[in-house]
């Protein structure tokens, strides 16, 4: 149990400072920026209660937040994904293994993992970018730059997936 | 309640939500400039939009005190309107009474300027007061007169006020001739329309036309010669048939009279008492 916390505050450091050192200074062609952090939501156990869940991403996001000079924004997206997340989770898991388990290509097969990722990670940039924007009237840009950043932070994903491994 | 607190407690989960959401969203607007400004921007649209309708309502509640307002700023005005009229008028009458004195002989006669603040038309006997009085030198049987003629004779005088016998007094009497004769009557104001007079006892013989500008004779010790009183309008007989009766249209309007002068002449004491001597 301690192990587990200790493994996961590892975790929490370490994807902080890998982002806000890292991974804030990538604008690919002056769209796309991974936003690998929510790595860390989308690996919680699938009977993680969500109230739990929403305070880890909230004080994640405001961790990053503080780092990067934008409070609220990320703290509001990951907070907002930590919400869904158990719905996302249950819409892509086969019902028969959905109990206590931790989302990987291992656990939930490569077709679902991969559409619960893209689909949490799209949710994820779609809201950030929506709150940076604060507008519509330049919406071609914002899905531009949320396609871009999906693409770019499933990428880092499946690479952090595979390393693990 | 049970069912309630049931319901609450399963979906906790959104209070959560809800919290987190509004603290990200209360770090955002404060301490980011950029939506800080769009948020605060379109709130201002929408608050204003509230607001206008509320002034709008809310103005009608002081209608009111506007109208209050407006009616006393309405009063300072016309009293500031009244006060200048007044010094206007001031200024006319002193070129008014330069004229006039122009016209007449300094030495025989005086001026003084007053101003009416009663006067009546339609009376059977009208009678009008002036603003001064015996210790401004006005006395009784001094004649009063316009820029447009004679208005009448001064009756009585208190130390401040005199009352003048109107020319619309049935007791007023005043000797007129006709411009270019020396034929005299007298003129009387037989009562009805403030416009008309009539001049009496002017000999059959006499020659005029109608339209003609009747004028004071200068025969009585009041007025002095040549004041205009109006203009011939038409002409009967007189009962007895020995004279000319004449309606003659009176040049001023006595409806709005306002400042008038009063003539004194030079010796009319004398006249009078040497006058009186002969009668008894």
């Amino acid at each position: 149990m301690i192990l587990t916390y200790i493994h996961r505050i590892g975790w929490f450091i370490s994807l902080i400072l890998l982002q806000v050192l890292l991974l804030n200074n990538i604008h690919i062609a002056g769209y796309a920026t991974p936003f690998l952090y929510i790595y860390f939501i989308l690996k919680f156990g699938s009977d993680t209660s969500r109230n739990e869940l929403m305070l880890w991403a909230f004080f994640m996001g405001l961790l990053i937040d503080i780092f990067s000079n934008t409070p609220g924004m990320n703290a509001a997206a990951s907070v907002f994904l930590a919400f869904i997340r158990p719905s996302l989770l249950r819409l892509f898991t086969p019902r028969d293994i959905l109990d206590g388990i931790e989302p990987s290509f291992k656990s939930m097969g490569v077709s679902s993992f991969l559409k619960y990722m893209v689909v949490s990670v799209f949710v994820q940039s779609a809201v950030l970018l929506t709150i940076e924007f604060f507008s519509f009237s330049n919406i071609l840009l914002l899905l531009l730059r949320v396609f871009a950043c999906t693409l770019l932070t499933v990428s880092c994903m499946i690479a952090v997936e595979g390393i693990r491994k | 309640m049970r069912n309630l607190l049931n319901f609450l407690i399963k979906y906790n989960y959104w209070f959560l939500f809800v919290l987190l959401e509004v603290a990200s969203f209360v770090l955002l607007f404060k301490h980011n400039r950029y939506q800080q400004s769009v948020f605060f921007t379109s709130a201002n649209v929408v608050s204003g939009a509230v607001y206008e309708v509320s002034g709008g309502i809310t103005s009608y509640f002081h209608l009111k005190k506007a109208n209050q307002e407006l009616l006393d700023r309405n009063m300072l005005l016309e009293q500031q309107l009244d006060n200048l009229e007044k010094a206007l008028r001031d200024h006319q009458v002193d070129s008014m009474a330069i004229n006039s004195i122009k016209e007449l002989p300094v030495t025989e006669y005086r001026l003084y300027k007053a101003r009416v603040i009663k006067n009546s038309i339609n009376l059977s006997d009208n009678f009008i007061t002036l603003d001064k009085g015996s210790s401004s030198g006005i006395r009784p049987e001094m004649g009063v007169i316009d820029g447009n003629g004679v208005v009448g004779i001064v009756y009585e005088t208190s130390p401040s006020y005199s009352v003048v016998l109107s020319l619309l007094n049935s007791k007023s009497n005043i000797s007129c001739k006709i411009v270019g004769s020396q034929y005299f009557g007298y003129l009387k104001w037989e009562h009805g329309d403030s416009r008309y007079a009539y001049l009496k006892d002017l000999p059959r013989h006499a020659e005029f036309n109608l339209g003609d500008t009747v004028v004071t004779s200068g025969y009585s010790s009041m007025f002095p010669e040549g004041i205009i009183v109006g203009t011939v309008d038409d002409m009967t007989d007189s009962n007895d048939g020995l004279s000319y009766l004449l309606k003659v249209k009176l040049s001023n309007d006595f409806g709005r009279l306002s400042d008038v002068r009063v003539i004194e002449r030079i010796g009319q004491g004398e006249q009078k008492v040497l006058e009186s001597k002969i009668v008894r």
